[in-house]
This record gives structure tokens, C-alpha cells and sequence, in this order.
């Protein structure tokens, strides 16, 4: 099977140039407090949402965030804050 | 801080059921509608939007095909029609904020800090007779003039502060510690004369010209120590007098007597267990309680008054009292001759220790207790040595004469 190539030409530019992910290439910035809360930006939307997991889609890619008791704090266009115990944090 | 904002603006806790709840979380926020707490229950899920957008999602709903139920209102555009539905409630909560603020503009409790000579009872009667009392208005009370009155008022009063703390007035005031001298204005002279009878037993002289010796005795007015100090000429005349203030520590013996008289019989309150309470509201200097006739013939009250810890922190002169009246007979008794002697020994005791306070010694005591039918009668005797002397004027005549020495 063909590997599928990683980086795009864009993403070269801002690793040549050293410019922040985030702003230039959409990544998604996850920022955890401990095990108990997580901000999420840069996200496209909620695909699912459990009390034990919630997939986002991102610009680049998926995130799952599995834990328990998960609550959405408050939830805009711009971020999210998402509270509750979390396990993991995978990227799919 | 947004959910104050929210609170004002009013939101809305919603349910959630239907096929797609993460897409409509989504187009909610793709339109900009801020959704908040949001927790998923089962099949269900629950979060809060605010009131103006809760009228934007009609169209979501539709599109995601979810069902939205209202499970709570709250925030003050759902809180102020509850409360204009409730009139008394609004009533009286208006009333109250009025009522506040009408007594803001009152003086409700005076309080007296620092005072130790001049006592809260005789600044208070002063601050009455200047018409400064609870319930007064504070735009009537000068506070500088106030401070002044106390000042001029009482003489030991060196500074003083009156101020307002709310509706509290507070009068902070300094009394002179320092120990209240004689003054003795510059050049006023005088001699020390006896002012008892008595042996001088024992005479140090600072000032003036000594005219008694240890052991002479003396009257009542005789000088000790004149204030007329003669200066000599070479030829041993006297050329003038200079007038000094008579100054010595001179220590006379004398008797003193002490008289007591004891009734033999007395009346004596015989309590006879009977009481009667009586409860009463006081406002200021107003009371309040119910109508009631004499309890008893004979009796006495005892009332006890308290202020609730809230009323005195928010200044509220009220106050709640029980009037305890009791009953009791007046019983004639008879003092035994042991209770005579020792009720009469007290009162000796007591003027002892009043002379010893003074600086009197006590050298020797005689005491005699009597009964002479109707009443117990001490006499007591005392020899003691205490200070002699006082300032008296030099008599006019003398200051500054000059006697011609003997040719």
C-alpha cells in the first residue's frame, strides 16, 4: 500500500519559516488542565458526543477525547472547554 | 462574569432529543449561538441558551429534526413579572428599602469612648440638655460645636472627637491623667498654720522661717512656718522682709474620734417567694408593654434588659426587657449583740483604712462599744500622727515692714 504523504506544501512553508500551526496551518490547539479539564480550539465541529467520549473534527484531523462524566462547559464557534475525568486524548 | 451578563438577559435550560443533537450543537455555533453546561443524561441531552437565541434555533430545530423542551427560566426578564405579580411582596420590599433609607438620615445610637472621670450618664444628661439624642436628625447635629460645648463643659476633657459612623455618633474623648497640681500663682506668699490641735513630733522645712520646734504644742491657727523672711543690714537690722510661700513637711500627734450609732431594731425585706414578670419593647427612650394594675401591695422590680446582637450592630435602638416584681413584707428584726459589733467594727474599719489612704498613722486606739436600750453606740479614740499644716494668707501689716534694730 502507498503511504500517504504527511505534509503538504503548506505545511512545509510553516515549518520552514517556523510560524505557529495553529494560526497558519489549522491545527487544532487542545490545552489540558490536569486530567480535568481540556480547551479545546480551532475545531470544525462535534461529530459524537457520549459521556464517556466526544470526537471533533478538525481542519487537519479527528481528536477523541475518552474519559468519564464528560461535560461540554460551554461550547462557540471560536472554543470549547470540556470537563470531566479525561483518559486519553487520541488522535484518529 | 457572561453568565452575570446572561442572568440579566435571561437564558433558558433546554432538553434535547432527536437524531442529530451534535449537529444541531454544531449549527449553533456556526451561527454564532453560545451554548453553555452542556451534559448528556441517557438518551438525552440538557444545556442552557440565552433567551434571545432560544428564539433563533426554531429553524435548527427543524433541520436536525431534534425535539427542544424548556426545563428551567431563569434570569430577571422571567424574575421581575413573578415579582410584580406578588404586590405585598413588592409592597413591602419597596417599604423596606424606604424605610431604610428615611432611617439613614437619623442618628440611632450615640456611644462614649475613652471617658473614665466624666461617666456615660453625666456626658449623655450633658448631651440631652444640648438636645443630642437617638432619633435625632443628623443634619441638625453640629459636630464642631459639639466637641467645643464638651470641652467647655468639663475642664479635664483635653481633646475630644465627635464623629459619624453611619447612623452611629461616636464621641471619642482624652481626660487629663497627669496629677491636678495646687497652682500657686508666682509671688503669692503665705504662712503654714496649724489646722488641728496637736505636739509636733517631727518638722522638715524647705521655705520660710520655722516658728514651733519638735515637741511644742500647738492650736488650732498657730503659724508653723512664716512666709516673711527678714534680710539683715551689716548692722543687724532688719532692712526688709521678703515674702516666700511657707513650704515644710511638719507631722503632728493628735486625737481623733470616731462616732458610730447602730438602731438596735431594723426592717428587713421578707421576700415571700411571690413574682410576677412583666415583658416590654423599648424603642429609644419609648415603652412599650402591656397595661397592667399594681401586682402587689408591697414589692420591689428588678428589670433586665437586652439588645439583640443584630440591632446593636445595625444600630437600632430596640431593645427587649422582663420587669421581675416581687413581693416581700417589712419585718421588724432585732440586731444580737454580734452583729452590732461586727456591723459597727466594719464602719471603724472602713474610716481606718480611710485615714491610712491619707497618710495618718495610727498610734494607739480606744474602742468602745455600748447599748443604751434602743440603739448600740460606738466611741473610739485614736491617737495619730498625721500632716500639719496649711497656707495662710501673711497678715497685711507685716509683709515688708522693716523693724529698726535697737540703738
Amino acid at each position: 500500500m502507498k503511504k500517504k504523504s504527511v505534509s503538504s506544501s503548506a505545511e512545509k512553508i510553516v515549518d520552514r519559516f517556523h510560524l505557529p500551526r495553529d494560526i497558519c496551518a489549522g491545527a487544532i490547539c487542545i490545552s489540558l488542565t490536569g486530567d480535568r479539564e481540556a480547551w479545546i480550539e480551532n475545531y470544525r465541529g462535534i461529530l459524537e458526543y457520549t459521556d464517556t467520549s466526544i470526537l471533533l473534527q478538525s481542519k487537519t484531523c479527528r481528536v477523541c477525547l475518552e474519559g468519564e462524566g464528560l461535560a461540554i462547559d460551554y461550547y462557540t464557534n471560536e472554543d470549547m472547554k470540556i470537563s470531566g475525568l479525561i483518559r486519553c486524548v487520541k488522535y484518529l | 462574569m457572561l453568565r452575570f451578563f446572561y442572568l440579566l438577559r435571561g437564558y433558558v435550560m433546554i432538553r434535547l432529543t432527536g437524531f442529530a443533537p451534535e449537529r444541531f450543537m454544531n449549527l449553533c455555533s456556526n451561527k454564532g449561538i453560545l451554548l453553555w453546561d452542556v451534559n448528556k443524561c441517557g438518551q438525552e441531552y440538557t444545556m442552557c441558551i440565552g433567551l434571545k437565541e432560544f428564539r433563533q434555533i426554531k429553524s435548527i430545530v427543524r433541520k436536525t429534526g431534534t425535539r427542544v423542551a424548556v426545563l428551567k427560566r431563569c434570569g430577571l426578564p422571567f424574575f421581575v413579572p413573578k415579582m410584580l405579580a406578588r404586590k405585598c411582596f413588592l409592597f413591602g420590599m419597596i417599604l423596606a428599602i424606604g424605610f431604610w433609607i428615611v432611617s439613614s438620615f437619623f442618628v440611632w445610637d450615640i456611644r462614649a469612648e475613652g471617658n473614665l472621670c466624666v461617666t456615660k450618664d453625666q456626658l449623655f444628661a450633658f448631651l440631652e440638655e444640648n438636645e443630642i439624642y437617638r432619633g435625632m436628625r443628623k443634619s441638625s447635629l453640629d459636630i464642631e460645636s459639639l466637641e467645643k460645648q464638651i470641652r467647655r463643659q468639663y475642664p479635664i476633657v483635653t481633646w475630644t472627637s465627635a464623629k459619624l459612623e453611619g447612623t452611629r455618633l461616636v464621641i471619642q474623648i482624652k481626660e487629663n491623667d497627669m496629677p491636678d497640681y495646687e497652682r500657686v500663682q508666682d509671688g503669692e506668699a503665705g504662712n503654714l498654720s496649724a489646722d488641728f490641735d496637736g505636739t509636733i513630733v517631727s518638722m522638715i522645712v524647705r521655705e520660710g522661717v520655722p516658728k514651733v520646734k519638735i515637741g511644742d504644742s500647738v492650736e488650732r491657727g498657730t503659724v508653723l512656718v512664716e512666709g516673711k523672711i527678714p534680710v539683715m543690714n551689716e548692722d543687724a537690722t532688719v532692712r526688709e522682709y521678703l515674702s516666700v510661700k511657707a513650704d515644710a513637711d511638719i507631722v503632728a500627734e493628735h486625737t481623733r474620734s470616731f462616732h458610730d450609732e447602730l438602731k438596735k431594731s431594723y426592717l428587713q425585706k421578707d421576700y415571700t417567694g411571690r413574682i410576677r414578670k412583666e415583658a416590654y419593647i423599648r424603642f429609644g427612650s419609648r415603652q412599650l408593654k402591656l397595661p397592667a394594675d399594681s401586682p402587689f401591695a408591697v414589692y420591689d422590680s428588678v428589670v433586665r434588659e437586652t439588645r439583640p446582637e443584630v440591632f446593636e450592630l445595625l444600630k437600632i435602638p430596640l431593645y427587649f426587657g422582663e420587669i421581675t416584681h416581687r413581693e416581700y413584707q417589712n419585718t421588724q428584726h432585732y440586731h444580737t449583740m454580734e452583729e452590732a459589733k461586727g456591723i459597727l467594727s466594719d464602719n471603724l474599719t472602713l474610716f481606718l483604712e480611710t485615714l491610712v489612704e491619707k497618710g495618718v498613722q495610727i498610734i494607739e486606739k480606744d474602742v468602745k462599744i455600748e447599748h443604751d436600750g434602743t440603739k448600740w453606740i460606738l466611741d473610739c479614740n485614736l491617737c495619730v500622727r498625721e500632716r500639719i499644716g496649711i497656707l495662710t494668707e501673711i497678715p497685711e501689716e507685716n509683709v515688708g515692714e522693716a523693724e529698726e534694730a535697737p540703738q
